[in-house]
């Protein structure tokens, strides 16, 4: 059985999917429950698991389904925006597709021939959608979303100190999206006192985010009946197992890790052992004691009080650790084992096979180790001391029902792994065009150069091509501009605000070479620097010059916004991205750097739909302007979704409105929301929609078959000769 | 070859609530909890068609366990009463009803969810605060000095339980023993944190349960033909115990993963045997005059060890040996060649003892906090609610221990607290209110739904047709019965309230608690002497009474903020 795949089946399939996620969107999204076939229920708000709950039969929805859950593996965090972004786009597409159905199928031919020939077009429609995703995404992400990029770090030197309120917002958004109304508040701040407990220096938060991601499982305990309330950060690692032998014990205890019995065995794998004699078994058996007895003595003699196993130990090692005071823990899993590895650097203890030789060098210390009882079960506490960045701390989760303790780990799961990507750069595929080449020796001129070729592209592009005319021409004036910029370089004024200085003057400069330098220079002149509200002056001397006054209000305008921002960066600092960016990444790959944020409530959405708007209409290639059009629309679907519920002021056509509005103007967006969002996580979800509707637009017949697609193993590539 | 599985399709279904299914199922479960709900509460028999045991219950833990749920919603009700239950013990059905109150009356407004659970949570935290702060009217502390309000707890606690098929004077009994019980696990000595000992509960069934008891130390089930070959045991102030964790019947460890050749003519049994006989020589030799094995001692060392007036008792199980350990302070042994003498232990006294039919060898320790409740009651059914029950009234006794209160009983805290939040929302709501972006009209909605709920919740007490009144002071519960005549002079048919702590002496100003009142500032704060005077209080356990109204209250949000459900139908 064959069927034709087609945009308008994947619109059908897409819809259905969208009206099960869109519920669960937003901090106004509800939860759903879903029950396993053993009889488990399971209550989540995440796309991911809803969607592999679902079961799915239909071939494209399936694969829809396997595109979601790659991309979740990359970056935990987007399921249900993708769904709902996907099927905007489809309805997009599908939409343009049927406007242009008469002119293109107008004559009578067969269906067949008609169903190939649609998927060359869409076929067509993929190829575009490639060359968006690689060239002008990135370009429009690089040029004109960096602007408003906030960043989670409180300043931007080579430290990075976190900010605990804008880490707090991002959480808080996170959250909203992923677990109960009631909870979200209290389950966030629970995340973020972990965190901030955990990184013991402000710098290694990176280790410990990957620790963390990686070993979570192992770091938290979930208890049921309880309120959620309830739930509490606990120093140190609790193991959920009782001790087989408890030794109280003060001050600093020294530990160590065994991986196989103490005690010896008779045989080991692939040896015999052969008894000729009843003395013989005795002796042998007096033996293993004796020997078992010398090691936990040695043990004690090294001021060892705990012992970590990961096999059962025989009764015998047990009660010779007992009798001196070892505290015994067996049955380790192999993950709490790496966990405790990776905290402390401890090796596990290799029994010697020398009977009087001993080297005990792998120990390790722990603060304490006390039983600890949750809900009368009782747990193993270890105080370990940690070697890396990382302090060790447990999350214990509380709930009335393990499908609810269930989602909020799984929620601070995914909170930790979006955290992990956020805090890495993302390169772009965009090659930074630096046409500053010619620029020598002096930083400064170069810097300067960088900024006028930057600032053009923010005004529109008819301007584009008479400026890089004057770039080549005005190489003089930017020598000259240098000198009065050295001139006033030994004023007092704040780097960051001579930094504004410069982007505000060089345009002048280099835009129109008829202009006054005495114009400029006003600008540099001191107080200006410091009181940049006051631009009127500036605005006015650039009016006399008629043919480039819609460029200087722009630039104006940006300047006043940069000040702005600069005041507000007490709470949020702005990147100055243009500035410092183009210092030292003139040749390289633009990138997302580390720790980029949004406000949240479709800001990234609207700001991505205006700036793909004005790249399509100075677009000249036809189908670059009808994608970008598509997607710019298509973008649009998840804030829709997100204020659904919303009225009067805060409906989505207002919102909208309001924000192009501030955009068109160059203000700065005024966001009412109050979390921030990761600017890389949305990126990588935007392209990993567009691969999934490239696959959805290739495919041209799914055929059924009646066994697993067999796997294509590596053949030996040698032939016989 | 991987194996294939055929997945079908999940079941989906939008606003579940909404549905007349769910709704009928849900009002049945809240038929079933009602109904079991406090004394009077009617008993229900679950039994399985095909055969087998009968259980006759009113409990949530037995009730709840068996009862068989398919729904999804159900599901999740059950369960979070179910793991309410196995953390207090206590306050099973008030949580289940409580829940489907909640979610009953809120359905009727229908606001949004989003405002429900807002709201809801928000009188939640009015609630617990209340209950916790000091001006609570419905909170007694404990005085640890009498037994007077820990007894109370323990009778309220029997009382409610109907299945137990208990007499007034049985009761009385039960719950001295109970309260003894759990007073001999206390530590004498205590440190900054007490640790707790073990009461263990030892079967007793088909007897009288006046013939209930409680002893120190640990009890031991004996068989008769054991029982004739332990020697008379001589008189002594101390006896010298060894506890084995080992086995002692003379098999063959683990030998490795490699294979153990053994030659021909040689005995590995006499070897090891040899090896136990040596251990028994030295425990002679030591001075032993008890032996406790968790497995099995070997029938020769057995004969061995009495031939040498040492009492040899095997199979204990796993379960005791903590207990033992801690009754004789042995380290239990897992060698079989040398023993250090330190981990020998020793008790006061050995007995042997008769109780019903059954034989028992009794363990009396020196001073240690482990004792043992021999419970009896006439039937099966009846004896494993009176254990439930026990198990129930130890527990709540050691949480009153962690935290000195306890509240009141009887439906008095419900409507006392229905009254406060009645009164804190119309007089306060701003308070309440913040910046949610409710408006006042929602939250005397919400507040109205919640407080009914309460108040439904303690008229459930009620099973025999009989009227409940409130009274506009102190909004305690008060009960009237059936068929009294319509015009009265209420002080003539009430004598006290639910909770025993007031009598209708003085003009209470009684209303139905059905009809609408006005909002009254309940007294809070209550006078000491009070609680000192009233001789048969009503009471409840604090800490699982708190976590049930969370959990009732997080179980009801949760379930109204579900807008789909996905069954998987494999």
């Amino acid at each position: 059985m064959a069927a034709a795949g087609s945009v308008r089946a994947a619109l059908q399939v897409a819809e259905v999917l969208e009206a099960v996620v869109s519920c669960c969107l937003g901090p106004e999204g509800r939860q759903v429950l879903c029950t396993k076939p053993t009889g488990e229920v399971l209550l989540s708000r995440d796309g991911g698991r809803l969607l592999k709950a679902l079961h799915l039969e239909h071939p494209i929805a399936r694969m829809m389904v396997a595109c979601v859950s790659s991309h979740l593996r990359k970056t935990g965090d987007g399921a249900k925006t993708f769904i709902i972004f996907l099927c905007h786009l489809l309805r997009e597409l599908h939409a343009i597709t049927d406007k242009e159905k008469d002119s293109f199928f107008s004559e009578n031919i067969q269906t067949h021939e008609r169903h190939w020939k649609k998927c060359c077009q869409w076929k067509f429609i993929s190829q575009a959608l490639l060359t968006f995703q690689t060239q002008i995404l990135d370009y429009v992400m690089d040029h004109y979303l960096s602007r408003h990029f906030l960043s989670i770090f409180s300043s931007s030197t080579k430290e990075r100190p976190l900010c605990r309120s804008s880490l707090e917002m991002l959480l808080g958004a996170y959250f909203c999206g992923r677990v109960g109304r009631n909870n979200h508040n209290f389950v966030s701040q629970l995340m973020c006192d972990y965190f901030f407990k955990c990184t013991a220096c402000e710098s290694g938060f990176e280790e410990v985010l990957e620790l963390v991601d990686d070993c979570f499982v192992e770091l938290k305990v979930g208890v049921t009946g309880l309120p959620v309330s309830d739930s509490r950060i606990i120093a140190g690692l609790v193991l959920p197992r009782d001790f087989s032998v408890y030794c109280p014990a003060d001050g600093d205890i020294r530990i160590v890790i065994v991986i196989e019995t103490i005690q010896p065995l008779f045989s080991t794998f692939g040896s015999e052992f052969i008894l000729n004699s009843e003395a013989q078994f005795q002796t042998s058996q007096f033996w293993i004691a004796e020997r078992t007895k010398a090691i936990m003595k040695y043990l004690q003699k090294q001021n060892v009080k705990l012992l970590l196993s990961t096999v059962k130990q025989p009764d015998l090692v047990i009660y010779c650790a007992g009798l001196n005071g070892i505290s015994v823990v067996e049955c380790l899993s192999s993950e709490e084992l790496s966990l405790i590895q990776r905290v402390t650097g401890l090796t596990p203890f290799v029994l010697p096979q020398a009977s009087s030789q001993y080297e005990l060098s792998n120990t390790a210390m722990v603060k304490f180790c006390k039983p600890f009882i949750l809900r009368s079960k009782r747990y193993v506490h270890l105080g370990l001391i940690s070697t890396c960045s990382f302090t060790p701390h447990c999350i214990v989760l509380c709930g009335p029902v393990q499908g609810l303790v269930d989602q909020h780990e799984d929620a601070l799961h995914g909170a930790f792994k979006m955290l992990r990507q956020l805090f890495k750069d993302l390169d772009l595929n965009y090659v930074t065009q630096a046409s500053d080449q010619n620029c020598t020796s002096s930083p400064l001129i170069y810097k300067n150069s960088r900024e006028s070729n930057d600032l053009p592209e923010i005004v529109n592009g008819s301007i584009q091509r008479p400026y890089q005319y004057t770039v080549v021409k005005n190489k003089d004036e930017l020598a000259k501009t240098q000198a009065y910029l050295k001139a006033y370089s030994n004023l007092v004024v704040p780097s960051v605000e001579l930094e504004t200085n410069i982007l505000c003057s060089t345009p002048t400069v280099t835009l129109t070479d008829t202009y006054h330098t005495d114009a400029t220079l006003r600008c540099f002149s001191p107080d200006k620097a410091r009181i940049m509200d006051d631009h009127e002056p500036f605005i006015e001397s650039n009016s006399a010059n008629s043919t480039t006054e819609n460029t200087r209000r722009e630039i104006s305008y940006e300047n006043l916004q940069v000040t702005k921002n600069a005041r507000k960066g007490s709470i949020l600092p702005v990147r100055y991205k243009s500035l410092e960016m183009c210092t030292s990444q003139s040749y390289c790959f633009s990138s997302v750097p580390a720790g980029c944020v949004l406000p949240v409530g479709g800001n990234f959405e609207i700001l991505l739909h205006y700036y793909l708007l004005s790249y399509a209409k100075k677009c000249q290639q036809s189908e670059e302007t009808m994608v970008s059009m598509i997607i710019a629309n298509a973008l649009l679907g998840v804030p829709k979704v997100l204020y659904k519920s919303k009225k009067g002021n805060y409906s989505f056509p207002q919102i909208c409105i309001r924000a192009l509005q501030s955009l068109q103007t160059n203000q700065p967006m005024i966001s009412n929301q109050k979390g921030l969002e990761s600017v890389a996580g949305k990126y990588q979800l935007l392209t990993s929609v567009l691969q999934c509707l490239r696959n959805i637009l290739t495919i041209d017949l799914v055929i059924n078959i009646k066994r697993q697609p067999q796997e294509i193993y590596d053949q030996d590539s040698e032939e016989e000769l | 070859m991987s194996r294939l599985e055929a997945k079908k399709p999940s079941f989906c279904r939008s606003e579940p609530l909404t549905s007349e299914r769910v709704k009928a199922t849900l009002s049945v479960l809240k038929g079933i909890v009602t109904s079991c709900y406090g004394p009077a509460g009617r008993l229900k028999q679950l039994h399985n068609g095909l055969g087998g045991s009968v259980c006759t219950t009113s409990q949530s833990a037995a009730l709840l366990a068996n009862l068989p749920v398919t729904h999804p919603i159900l599901k999740i009700l059950t369960t979070s009463v179910q793991n309410h239950v196995s953390c207090f013990s206590d306050g099973g059905l008030f949580t289940a009803i409580l829940c489907c109150n909640l979610v009953e009356n809120v359905q009727r407004i229908g606001l949004t969810p989003t405002t429900v659970i807002k709201l809801n949570k928000q009188l939640l935290s009015l609630c617990t605060s209340y209950l916790k702060s000091e001006a609570c009217g419905c909170r007694i502390p404990v005085n640890f000095s009498s037994t007077h309000i820990l007894l109370c707890l323990v009778r309220s606690i029997l009382t409610s339980k109907p299945a137990c098929m208990l007499t007034t004077k049985e009761i009385d009994h039960i719950s001295t023993l109970i309260l003894r019980a759990f007073l001999l696990i206390i530590p004498e000595n205590a440190q900054d944190h007490i640790i707790l000992g073990k009461s263990i509960i030892v079967p007793l069934k088909h007897q009288r349960v006046i013939d209930s008891t409680v002893l120190p130390g640990i009890l031991i089930e004996i068989s008769e033909v054991q029982l004739m070959k332990i020697l008379p045991i001589k008189k002594s102030d101390s006896f010298k115990v060894a506890l084995f964790c080992v086995s002692l019947s003379g098999d063959l460890s683990d030998t490795g993963e490699g294979n153990v050749v053994v030659s021909y003519g040689v005995s590995l049994e006499n070897a090891v045997l040899d090896q136990l006989l040596n251990l028994g020589r030295q425990l002679v030799s030591d001075h032993v005059d008890l032996v406790l094995c968790q497995k099995v001692i070997h029938p020769s060392l057995k004969q061995f060890l009495r031939t040498h007036h040492v009492i040899a008792v095997d199979r204990v199980g796993v379960a005791v040996m903590e207990p033992l350990s801690k009754v004789t302070g042995t380290r239990p042994i897992g060698s079989l060649d040398s023993i250090s003498p330190s981990s020998y232990g020793s008790v006061k006294d050995l007995c042997t003892a008769k109780f019903g039919f059954k034989h028992f060898f009794h363990l009396i320790p020196n001073e240690a906090t482990v004792c043992s409740l021999l419970l009896c009651n006439r039937n099966d059914t009846a004896w494993d609610e009176l254990k439930l029950t026990c198990q129930t009234a130890l527990h709540a006794l050691q949480l009153t221990i962690k935290e000195p209160c306890v509240l009141l009983g009887g439906g008095c805290t419900e409507t006392h607290l229905a009254a406060y939040i009645r009164h804190k929302t119309s007089s306060e709501p701003e308070g309440i209110l913040r910046d949610d972006g409710c408006t006042q009209t929602e939250l005397q909605l919400i507040a109205e739904a919640f407080c009914s709920a309460l108040e439904s919740l303690a008229g459930s007490l009620e099973h025999d047709g009989g009227e409940i009144l409130t009274d506009g002071k102190y909004g305690h519960f008060w009960s009237v019965q059936a068929d009294s005549p319509s015009v009265v002079n209420w002080p003539d048919l009430l004598s006290r309230c639910g909770c025993g702590l007031y009598s209708s002496q003085e003009e209470l100003s009684w209303s139905f608690l059905r009809s609408a009142r006005l909002p009254f500032v309940p007294q809070t704060c209550l006078p000491c002497e009070a609680t000192d005077s009233a001789s048969n209080l009503t009471l409840d356990c604090f800490t699982a009474k708190l976590s049930g109204l969370q959990v009732a209250v997080e179980t009801a949000n949760l379930i109204l903020d579900l807008s789909y459900v996905i069954e998987d139908k494999n």
